[in-house]
Formats: C-alpha cells, structure tokens, sequence
C-alpha cells in the first residue's frame, strides 16, 4: 500500500495565497508610509491581504434591493454574533478557521412526505443560485445591507412536501465542539447548545425567506454561518440562524434559542418594529454599520408589504 | 511633576479613542463601550485606594483619577444625547423614564457630575459625606454595565466580584467598627 506521508510543512494547494493577493500584499507593503497618513486605509488594505480566498459562484442577479446601498464585505465579514465562537462580535472572523463547511449534509425531517438529506455540493452545482440585496437588522440596534446568494427555503421545502401537520419549521445549527470553541464549556456556554431557531409555515413559504450559500458572489465566510444559513430580512438578525445541519417540520411552536433565555425580551416572531421597544432600548431607530448616524428603523424592515399580511389580526406589541 | 505625568497618561485612552473610532464598524456602540469601561475601570482604580493604602499611599492621586472617571462617563453621556438620540432631548427623558438600563447610568452620571462639582478643597470640606454615595455609583454602574449585554461575559462577573469587594473592604472597615454592642 502506498501511504503518503505529509511533511510538517505541507500545506494543500487551496491554502496557497492567491497571486492577485500575493501581489496585493506587495502594494500593501508599498503603504507603509501611507500607515502614518490614514489609519483606515491601512486597515482596509490589510484586511483584503489577510482574506482566505473564497470560492466564487454561478448565480443570477435579481431586483431584490437593488436601489439599497450596500455595506462591504469586510464590514459584513467583521462584525458578527456567532456565540459558538465568542460573544465579542470581531472574535468570530479570527476564530472561525475551525468550522469545516464540507462535507456539509442538511436532514429535513418530521412532518413530510419526503424525508431527505441535501448535501450541500447539490445545492451549489445543481439548484438555480441567485443573488438578493437585503437589509438585515440586529435585535442590538445595528444594521447592515448584504448581497446574500442562495435560494429560497420554499423551493427546499417543496421538495420535501410538508404534510397538513406541518405547522411550523425548526432549525438546529450545527453541534460539534470540535468546530465550534464554545461548545466544549457545557454549563459555563455562552448560551444553551444547539442553537434553534424557527418559523411559522407560512413564514417560511413567504417568497422573502432565503436560504443563503453565499454573499458578495462567493461562498459564506465561515463566520457568517457557512455553509448554509436562513435569511429573513423583515425579522431580527438572530432568527437568521447560521450553519444549519437540521431542519424539522413540525406540529407545534418550537423554542428558540433566544425565547429560552430570555422570554420577556426575545420573542419567537421577532419581527422588526420600531414600535415595539426592547425593555433595555429603543428600537426605533438604527445604526447603519460604518456610519455616526442613526436613520428610522422601518415597519418589518421595509418588508411590508410583502408581509404585512402574515399578521393581521396580532397583536405585535404581545407577539413580539 | 508626578500627577503631570498622571494626568497624560489618563489621557491616552481618549486619543486611542479617536483615533480607533475611525475604522471601527459599529462607532457609536463603540465609543459606549469605550467610554463606559474606561469610566467604571477608574472607578474602581479611585476606590482601591484606600484598601491598599497600608501597601502603598497613593491617595493623593485619588481625586485625579475620579476626576477622569467622570470625564469619560461626560464622553458616555454626550455620546448618548449627541449622536446615539441624536440632540433628540425628548426621547431622552423618555428613555430615561422608561428604561432601567437608562436611568441606572443616568443617575450616576448625575452623582458623578455633583461629585466633579464639589471637588474642590473648599467644596469638598462641605460636601465630603455626601462623596460617599460614590459607593451607590459603583453599584448602579455595575448593573448598568451588565445589563448592557445581552449575556454576562467574564469581564461583567469580574466586575462584579470587584464591587463586591471593594464593598465588603468598606462594610468591614467603615460600617462595622461603628455598630455598637448591646453590653
């Protein structure tokens, strides 16, 4: 049997710096007097060189908030709630080498008629990918705008088919300490593992819910929950749950993860509303990622009226 | 010549400050988070005078540094009213009114601000038993700093473990001697 021994200093070909970044690294080089002229140039210039290069994917642009001015990739790629790594929102861009995305298996299972697994090179190489601009709002008071690539969660659910039963969705991130730091503190964690999250069933039919692969045209960075996570943009960050293994169909509500710790403050809607305090802030405005001030948070994100409709008749201010 | 150099070095963080402002993502949650544990790290740097005394007196420095941290809890404060509610004065006595992580730093900063008042040799004579409800501070800007987050990190419990005992110093020395016995 031929076995091939890997010397301590091999490193795989797609570890290898990229020569654009390579050469990169030489125009950075060339900044250092700049370094004393602008702090913030440097740091942007640094950030470009010290990217592990992603890969790039086929999709197709749509409409979707294409008026919206978008945040950059290094802000969306630096400034992340991923407690499985940290509760510092910088740590998960540094910490996050340690999550393996492939090979990456989703079950969808519970209330339907096709149990299955997708592993998630079929949903690179043979689903329609397409790219949609959305706000995305933290339950924090922040927000940012993210060219987000993946498809819907309708076209995985329908190849499922959901029962009658099917009430609600739930979703488990990932559990394995081996990728995820905080998962190995047991009691002493930042929050009760696995993270879950879910939604009502006409929710996660709504046209708006996505489940994205990728952002700013290439695969998910690690830390912002690669390889696959959900993306409803007219609801706070946190429903958007990050590096899902499991998606259940079921019968009644599930418990979210952030309802579980704090259900006087966290809710299992969340949706985004600016009349609706958090009991500790204000949610009626918000502060865009990179800027000073503040702009109006808007009903449901700007999203009204594409949900609005999903409920009429509740009472917000107790659904929250 | 010493509290010179002091009050330089108590500076420093303020210069990091605008200078680090410039490229952080989220700037005015930064300059909080900045601006408060700078205070509260003061704060308790102020308080630990005393107990250490007996080690090393450095009270002499003790006014200075309360001095500073009442400096960057202003900073806290400005930033609050300046850009996080935006000049908006009503929707800050609202949100001081409604919300206990609110008026918890507001009432602080409004003892800070009367403390920094009376500083003065003269004032401080007339005023030096009111200074101690530096200790209510202490334990309001404790809470206030942990409610801030959405989960309790080390750095919240530290804190608290800190006030805890740099209050119980103050109960052992101060308030127990003075119980009288029955006999």
């Amino acid at each position: 049997m031929n076995i091939l021994k890997k010397p301590d200093w091999y490193i795989s070909e797609n570890e290898v710096t990229d020569e654009t970044l390579f050469e990169k690294r030489r125009d950075f080089l060339k900044l250092g007097a700049a370094a004393l002229v602008s702090s913030s140039v440097v740091a942007e210039k640094l950030a470009a060189v010290e990217k592990i290069p992603r890969q790039a994917l086929d999709f197709k642009k749509t409409s979707f908030g294409k008026d919206l001015e978008l945040n950059s990739f290094d802000q969306a790629s630096t400034y992340n709630n991923f407690y499985e790594f940290s509760l510092n929102k910088k740590d998960p861009a540094k910490l996050a080498h340690t999550l393996k995305p492939t090979p990456w298996e989703i079950e969808i299972s519970g209330e339907v008629e096709n149990p299955m697994y997708i592993d998630l090179q079929e949903i690179f190489s043979s689903y329609p990918l397409e790219e949609r601009i959305y706000r995305f709002r933290c339950v924090e008071g922040w927000s940012m705008v993210v060219p987000w690539i993946g498809i819907t969660l309708a076209h995985i659910l329908k190849k499922a088919k959901p029962t009658s039963k099917a009430k609600y969705v739930k979703f488990i991130t990932e559990l394995d300490p081996e990728m995820f730091p905080d998962q190995r503190r047991g009691i002493f964690g930042n929050i009760p593992y696995p993270y879950v999250e879910g939604l009502r069933i006409d929710e996660a039919m709504n046209n708006l819910t996505f489940m994205a692969v990728g952002m700013y045209g290439k695969v998910l960075p690690n830390q912002n929950g690669a390889p696959i996570r959900l993306v409803v943009p007219w609801k706070y960050g946190f429903k958007s749950i990050k590096s899902i293994v499991n998606i259940e169909l079921v019968e009644e509500e599930p418990l979210n993860t952030w309802k579980q710790i704090n259900p006087t403050e966290y809710g299992f809607y969340a949706n985004v509303n600016p009349k609706v305090d958090h009991p500790r802030w204000s949610q009626a405005r918000e502060r865009k990622l990179g800027s000073f001030f503040k702009v109006k948070t808007e009903m449901f994100n700007g999203y009204s009226n594409e949900v609005a409709s999903l409920y009429k008749n509740m009472d917000l201010r107790k659904l929250y | 010549m010493k509290k010179a150099f002091l009050f330089v070095i108590l500076l420093l963080p303020f210069l990091y400050l605008l200078w680090s402002v410039q490229t952080e993502n989220d700037p005015i949650k930064y300059i909080f988070t900045f601006t408060g544990l700078s205070s509260l790290v003061l704060l308790i740097t102020s308080l630990s005078l005393r107990p250490i005394k007996k080690v090393i007196n450095l009270m002499r420095y003790r006014k200075m540094i309360g001095l500073y941290a009442f400096f960057y809890a202003f900073l806290h404060f400005l930033n609050f009213y300046i850009l996080d509610a935006q000049l908006d004065f009503a929707f800050v006595v609202k949100e001081t009114i409604d919300k206990p992580f609110v008026y918890l730093g507001m009432i602080s900063f409004l003892i800070l601000f009367f403390m920094a008042l009376t500083s003065t040799k003269k004032l401080f004579l007339k005023f030096n038993k009111q200074h101690k409800a530096v200790y209510l501070v202490l334990i309001l800007v404790t809470i206030h700093a942990s409610i801030a987050q959405k989960v309790l990190s080390s750095l919240e419990y530290t804190f608290i473990v800190v006030t805890c005992i740099l209050l119980g110093y103050r109960f052992y020395t101060m308030v127990l001697p003075n119980i009288k016995p029955y006999s």
